[in-house]
């Protein structure tokens, strides 16, 4: 017993010195790939920052975002959670049907009022006293289809959906869902899959009044695609890989960005993003305030606004065929107040089209 | 600091052994010390030199009562000592509760100090007051080294959230204390176990507290499932604090007593309390209830003496009239054990414990209530009584959830996982696959706790506010 006691002080002491050896004397990362996020630098000390609790604070985040291994360590607790606790979600993130996603519950009131007089704003402020046709289209998050069929908390979307057609009556609702379903979406990541949404803008193109029809090449990235989801799960989960669509309207197309203000010419598809730290980023590059899409080869001199959240990144583009100009405005990036200074609103057609999951957390609309 | 964090584990910790374990024997004590207020300043810089003034007070008012012992001025310093040490106490924990409660009363609007609690006040004032009442009541001798005194207050391992270590329980193994394999090996056991006890359970229970408080989706059901899981929280964060305060003591040669026994096997609210947080239900007792006259008086005296005993273990847990409606609610349960029906739950061993469930569930519900107005919220909704409907999503969903933590937690928590010890120890004892079994399972739960820490969970001590 007494050779025991001895081996097992000697294990422990031996594990969690190397361990706290590791700690102390790991270089630190700048960037967690995984979560796409920062990660904390070591804290300045003073006697200023203790006395005030800003170091310690500081400290742990630091010495819990630089842990040595730290992924296989997140990994560890997400399949302890998930396997052996038997959990159902780790962190509102769950796996189900072949699919991680997030847990979107409960209906934000106050986000939802927010988001409703952002738009009551934009159109009181530009389009009130136009001629511009207004339409209105929600896209479903991944958990309309995955959520209530596998037993998860979700949002009432019929209810969430009609309250927004009932208080933005000055829009005309263009209903996508019938044309969704789980596959798609990417697996690993909240975005749809571009190659698959054909008839959704098909469908809006109709009720718009267009016809955004047209042939398309399908081109796949090499690298996979470690969707949003992915890292923030620590799962085993299969990476996706992304398909975007070409063809010679869309090749020839002059986009224009106008993130700080001033022009700036682009791609449609931004291959250097491609192979960035998020790949969906490649779809009108990400985030951007204001985009002005130019189709020399339109058959017709209609133009479309469109405001939208990252789902229109890889929309967007397969409306271009129907219109002449289209301007994708993120007023998560654009104050409302000066959008008018970029686009003059006059008859057009106007599209609002936003997922669930933004109007449900739409804190970000300025 | 918190134990269940990576700058204690392994930042912390493994210095602090490596100093104490090369330093020679006469600084072993310091290194304590220094270490303690380092522990302690790192989560409350301010109140460093606070615990340091109140240990110096019960150090000189120790020396005092020793050399005026049977004189009438020590029982004069004895009550120094316990009034300036209680001041503290008062001042930071409950100014505010009697301001809100004078203003409501003659209708001023006495602005309130807004004090942060330092952390562990309560437990170490409790120290405080053991070790010089001991010195007046001639159990132990004053300690003349004010370094060894402040060693035992501020030792980290039980400095912010018990067990309330007694003086005279550590007297002598603060000046000769044994080290040996079996020690740490215990302790690290301990150690281990409590912080699994604290990080895999009773962090992931308390994330369905949270969901419950922030719910827009109540329902009766709801209310059960949030006060069964808020016991079980409890226990598991509090008895895995002290599993792990035990541990670190072996580490460093001392032995602190058992906290918690198994609570929820109880089949009476007396034996409950034997079982729950004994460190200071046996503090009540010997420096209140005893001292009062304990039960060698009149039957009305003994009432009285009761209900002083359960105002105050109610009051000292929170500064809100919940937790002394708290502490009565046990009061009237254990007079009614007491004088009715203690002999007849002995002989209903099922039912006895159906009884004791239902009536420390109800005293959780009091007890997890913000105030009053909440208790009332809270156990009419537990009853049906305030028209919210019996069951809702959130609660099937979350019931979904947590049911396998929950019926880990629930099968720990009656003493499953020590029967089996007690079977292992008993058939096979001796056996090597047993013993590499176990180390096995324990690196996998230290991976398992770093892994939860690493993600950054929730983690907060329920008790520290205590």
């Amino acid at each position: 017993m007494k050779t025991r006691n001895k081996i097992t002080t000697l294990i422990f002491a031996f594990v969690f010195t190397v361990i706290s050896l590791m700690c102390w004397f790991k270089t630190p990362d700048i960037y967690s790939m995984s979560e796409r996020r920062e990660l904390s630098k070591k804290p300045e000390f003073s006697v200023e920052n203790v006395l005030s609790g800003k170091f310690q604070e500081e400290f742990e985040n630091y010495t819990t975002d630089q842990f040595p291994y730290r992924e296989v360590f997140r990994s560890i607790k997400a399949t302890t959670a998930t396997y052996f606790f038997n959990k159902k979600d780790n962190n509102g993130l769950y796996l189900a049907d072949g699919h991680l996603s997030k847990i979107e519950y409960p209906k934000n009131n106050k986000m939802i009022d927010n988001a409703i007089e952002k738009f009551d704003f934009l159109y009181n402020t530009y389009m009130k006293n136009s001629d511009v046709n207004i339409y209105l289209s929600i896209i479903p998050d991944k958990n309309y289809f995955l959520a209530s069929k596998n037993g998860y908390l979700s949002l009432d979307y019929k209810s969430f959906i009609n309250e927004f057609k009932d208080r933005l009556s000055y829009m005309k609702y263009i209903d996508v869902i019938p044309y969704l379903s789980i596959d798609d979406y990417y697996r690993t990541d909240s975005h749809w899959k571009q190659e698959k949404i054909g008839d959704v803008a098909y469908e809006l193109g109709l009720k718009m009044g267009v016809n955004v029809e047209s042939k398309y090449d399908v081109n796949t990235l090499e690298t996979p695609f470690r969707g949003v989801y992915l890292g923030q799960a620590a799962l085993n989960v299969k990476p996706d890989s992304i398909k975007y669509l070409t063809n010679d309207i869309l090749n020839e197309c002059k986009v224009t960005y106008y993130d700080t203000g001033m022009p700036k010419q682009g791609e449609m598809y931004n291959m250097e993003k491609a192979n960035g730290k998020d790949p969906y980023e490649m779809f009108l590059s990400g985030t951007s305030a204001l985009i002005k899409i130019d189709n020399p080869n339109a058959n017709t001199d209609k133009e479309l606004v469109v405001f939208r959240d990252s789902y229109g990144s890889s929309l967007v583009p397969l409306l271009v065929p129907g219109y002449k100009s289209i301007t994708v405005v993120d007023i998560r990036y654009v104050q409302s107040n000066f959008v008018g200074n970029f686009v003059k609103f006059t008859n057009q057609d106007v599209l609002f089209m936003y997922s669930t999951t933004l109007l449900n957390n739409s804190m970000a609309f300025r | 600091m918190i134990f269940s964090s990576i700058p204690f584990l392994y930042y912390f910790l493994p210095v602090v052994l490596l100093v104490y374990y090369l330093s020679p024997k006469v600084l072993k004590n310091p290194v304590l010390l220094i270490s303690s207020l380092i522990f302690y300043g790192w989560g409350e810089p301010r109140y460093v030199f606070l615990m340091l003034f109140t240990v110096m007070l019960g150090y000189i008012f120790g020396i005092l009562i020793e050399k005026f012992r049977d004189k009438k001025i020590s029982k004069l310093f004895l009550i120094l000592s316990v009034l300036s040490s209680l001041f503290g106490l008062v001042y930071f924990k409950y100014a505010d509760f009697f301001i809100a409660n004078f203003n409501k009363l003659k209708g001023f609007s006495i602005p309130f100090l807004r004090l942060a609690l330092p952390i562990g006040i309560s437990f170490y004032t409790f120290q405080i007051l053991s070790y010089t009442i001991d010195v007046y009541r001639n159990n132990v001798k004053a300690q003349k080294n004010p370094l060894t005194l402040a060693t035992y207050v501020a030792l980290f391992p039980q400095l912010i959230a018990g067990p309330i270590v007694r003086y005279s329980d550590v007297e002598n193994q603060l000046k000769n204390r044994e080290h040996t394999f079996e020690k740490c090996a215990d302790g690290i056991k301990r150690f281990i176990i409590g912080l699994s006890k604290k990080v895999l359970i009773a962090n992931a229970i308390g994330e369905l507290g949270e969901a419950f408080l922030s719910t827009q989706n109540l329902s009766v059901m709801y209310y059960w499932l949030y006060v069964i899981s808020f016991m079980l929280q409890i226990y598991y964060d509090f008895s895995g604090y002290s599993d792990m305060a035990i541990g670190l003591g072996k580490f460093f040669g001392f032995d602190f007593m058992e906290n918690f026994n198994y609570p929820f096997v109880s089949k009476s609210i007396t034996e409950f309390w034997r079982r729950w947080h004994i460190s200071l239900g046996t503090w009540f007792r010997d420096y209140v209830y005893i001292p009062l006259g304990g039960n060698r008086v009149k039957k009305t005296r003994m009432l009285f003496n009761i209900f002083v005993v359960w105002f105050l273990t109610g009051f000292w847990h929170g500064a809100e009239w919940n937790f002394i409606v708290w502490g009565l609610y046990f009061g009237v349960l254990l007079t009614l054990e007491k004088f009715y029906f203690l002999k007849h739950l002995e002989k209903h061993k099922i039912l006895s414990h159906i009884y004791t469930m239902f009536f420390i569930t109800v005293s959780f519900m009091i007890f997890a209530a913000p105030n009053m107005e909440g208790v009332v919220k809270y156990l009419t909704s537990m009853f049906g009584f305030s028209g919210i409907p019996f069951i809702s999503d959130e609660f099937i969903y979350n019931l979904k959830n947590y049911a396998f933590i929950l019926i880990i937690a629930i099968v720990g928590s009656v003493g499953f996982s020590k029967y089996i010890k007690n079977l292992i120890d008993e058939k096979a004892k001796d056996s090597i696959v047993v013993y590499i079994l176990e180390l096995v399972f324990l690196m996998t739960l230290i991976f398992a706790v770093t892994g939860y820490l690493v993600d950054g969970s929730f983690n907060p001590f329920l008790y520290f506010r205590f």
